[in-house]
């Protein structure tokens, strides 16, 4: 994996005289097999911190240089690109789309691929997928007949799916009871040992940090690795 | 075996998430389609109606008194019944003029609606047995003989409703039994609702006092043209010489009712004109819902990768899909319309002359062309305004 590194990035809301800063000039580098926990209260910033890194969102200031090259130079499609084929997303909230079903919903991205692979070996690559969050048996379910924890496993099987050098994961366990917890940490730590995909993991559960290579806290914008 | 997951089977699941919305749309959409799909087939079949019946006739020119050509085109494509002479010497004179091959004529006498014992109100049409070419063509060889006086052959219409069958019957016409030896064929012309006798009953029928026209007159002149000669030029040649006469040519008859029907083309164009934009709006707002609606969903497919136009070809497939679908219930709609209401106009009573494949096949196509593309351009808006939606709006929960 090229390398991915934040420098000095800052990130304000709001017009001047009453604007907020979410991330204070944070810095991190994030090389292939780097696992990584941010750890923070609520508010503190690590999720835009997270967006930043992603290419979801611009920031204030700073840089986020992807293989050296800052990813906010990059037009629209090409910033599409970057996440379609270089990262994995786990975000905080519910988010498949409730038209498809799980199997469909893991196919998505690979949908957006610039060379789009062949459909039987997509089909194959989802149900394993599925398999490894152990939701094979519902592939054909819709996300309505999906408890919440299953929601964030199949989410978490998509991140997955276009084989991405980096996982960007917004607390990724947080809806899953323990021993399903522990199954998806054992993935992430099995994809991040054998496939060398780094992780950028944000959580409040200082536990759940521990298993993680590098440790990293925010607390009001500003980051700081332990 | 799963289905495979394509962006066509995208589109159709997100279309049947609302089924109701969805079935309005298109239902808006099939009922513009379907308006403008009778609407062609009702103009396109009055003028091919027109233009078969005047190509029935057999002639090149009508020759008609001056003043009558509305009435003569009445009576021979809508079944009118008028009556209208000049003298008979136009015949010969049409004759002479150069460059006209063949001339016959016909004396058009009108029976009484309601005359005791006679047939109903119809054109009675007497005409030269010699020299005919308009009426000849329609009789079945069956018949094997020239008509004598007293007897007659009727339009197919005429003959139902004198109720002719296979046998000889007797009629009455102006008073007098008239034998009904044979029926016409069906021309979709105004001959359909008339009956025909010899001119030489016409004496008769006049001394009778019951019948009622100029003596020595006839209606209308059917001319044909030497080979390669314009029809057009010798119709101007035989007004210039005949004062008394109008003459047609075989590709202007009709024009006064396509005249007077262009009214209402333009009502139907103005119609479908102000339905489309009715049917724009409404694709503009559900379309615009429907953006809104899922502006998450636009958000996660672009963070996990989804281009710009990743995302207007999913909602453009969307809006072509109830496009094509309405347009299509329209045009099957329309074309049944056509074929089922169309019989209880009164201006395609004589038209024998139906659509051909082609002409459905053309109207059809258009009716889908319009009816996906006013979907299209009704949900434009909507859909460039999803290009905005920044990836970002998926990490604000709900």
């Amino acid at each position: 994996m090229p390398r991915l590194v934040a420098e000095a990035v800052t990130k304000t809301f709001g017009a001047d005289g009453t604007s907020v800063a979410a991330v204070q000039g944070a810095s991190l580098a994030i090389d292939r097999g780097d696992f990584v926990a941010i750890t923070g209260h609520s508010g503190s910033g690590k999720t835009t911190l997270l967006s930043m890194l992603g290419g979801l969102s611009r920031p204030s200031s700073g840089r986020v240089l992807f293989d050296g090259t800052d990813l906010y130079r990059f037009d629209g499609d090409a910033l599409s690109e970057y996440r379609c084929l270089n990262v994995g997303f786990v975000f905080q909230f519910a988010s498949l789309l409730s038209a498809l079903t799980a199997r469909e919903n893991l196919l998505l991205p690979a949908r957006f691929r610039p060379s789009p692979r062949g459909g039987a070996e997509l089909e194959a690559r989802a149900l394993e997928l599925l398999e490894l969050v152990g939701l094979r048996d519902r592939a054909d379910a819709y996300p309505f007949e999906l408890s919440g924890g299953q929601q964030r496993r199949v989410a978490i099987a998509r991140a997955f799916m276009n084989e991405p050098q980096l996982i960007l994961a917004d607390e990724p366990t947080g809806d899953l009871d323990e021993e399903t917890e522990a199954e998806v940490m054992k993935l992430f730590r099995a994809m991040n040992e054998q496939r060398g995909t780094a992780f950028v993991l944000v959580t409040h559960d200082t536990g759940l940090a521990r298993q993680a290579g590098r440790r990293a806290e925010m607390h009001r914008g500003v980051l700081r690795e332990l | 075996m799963a289905k495979e997951f394509t962006q066509l089977s995208h589109a159709v699941r997100n279309l049947r998430r609302r089924p109701t919305r969805t079935a309005i749309l298109v239902a808006a959409i099939g009922l513009l389609v379907s308006a403008l799909v009778f609407a062609l087939s009702f103009v396109r079949r009055v003028e091919s109606s027109i233009r078969t019946a005047s190509d029935r006739l057999g002639a090149d020119l009508l020759v008609v008194p001056t003043g009558s050509r509305g009435a003569a085109e009445d009576v021979l494509l809508d079944n009118a019944v008028k009556t209208f002479y000049m003298d008979r010497s136009v015949v010969e004179r049409v004759r002479a003029v150069k460059g006209v091959a063949r001339v016959t004529s016909q004396t058009y006498l009108a029976t009484l609606a309601g005359g005791c014992c006679d047939v109903p109100e119809t054109i009675v049409a007497a005409f030269d047995q010699e020299s005919d070419f308009v009426v000849a063509p329609w009789l079945p060889g069956k018949l094997g003989k020239k008509l004598e006086k007293g007897e007659a052959v009727v339009g197919s219409e005429s003959a139902f409703n004198i109720r002719v069958g296979l046998t000889q019957v007797d009629g009455r016409l102006f008073g007098k039994t008239f034998r009904i030896v044979g029926v016409l064929e069906k021309t979709g012309t105004g001959l359909d609702t008339a009956i025909f006798v010899d001119e030489k009953n016409v004496d008769e029928l006049l001394r009778s006092g019951t019948a009622r026209s100029p003596p020595g007159s006839v209606s209308v002149v059917f001319a044909k043209v030497d080979a390669g000669e314009d029809p057009a030029r010798v119709a101007g040649v035989i007004e210039d010489t005949i004062i008394e006469a109008d003459a047609v040519a075989r590709r202007d008859v009709g024009q006064t009712v396509l005249r007077a029907f262009g009214d209402v083309r333009r009502v139907f164009l103005v119609t479908f004109v102000l339905a489309s934009v009715l049917a724009a709006c409404l694709a503009w707002a559900v379309f615009s819902g429907v953006a809104h609606e899922r502006i998450r969903e636009i958000g996660l497919m672009r963070a996990i990768g989804a281009k710009e136009s990743h995302v207007v070809k999913l909602f453009l497939l969307e809006v072509v899909l109830v496009g094509a679908l309405g347009s299509l219930l329209g045009v099957l709609a329309g074309t049944g319309l056509s074929l089922v209401v169309v019989r209880g106009f009164d201006i395609l009573k004589a038209a024998s002359a139906g659509l051909g494949v082609a002409d459905r096949l053309a109207i059809g196509a258009l009716g889908l062309a319009l009816g996906t593309g006013i979907c299209v351009v009704g949900a434009l808006s909507p859909i460039r305004s999803t290009r905005k939606t920044e990836p970002l709006v998926v990490l604000k929960g709900d």
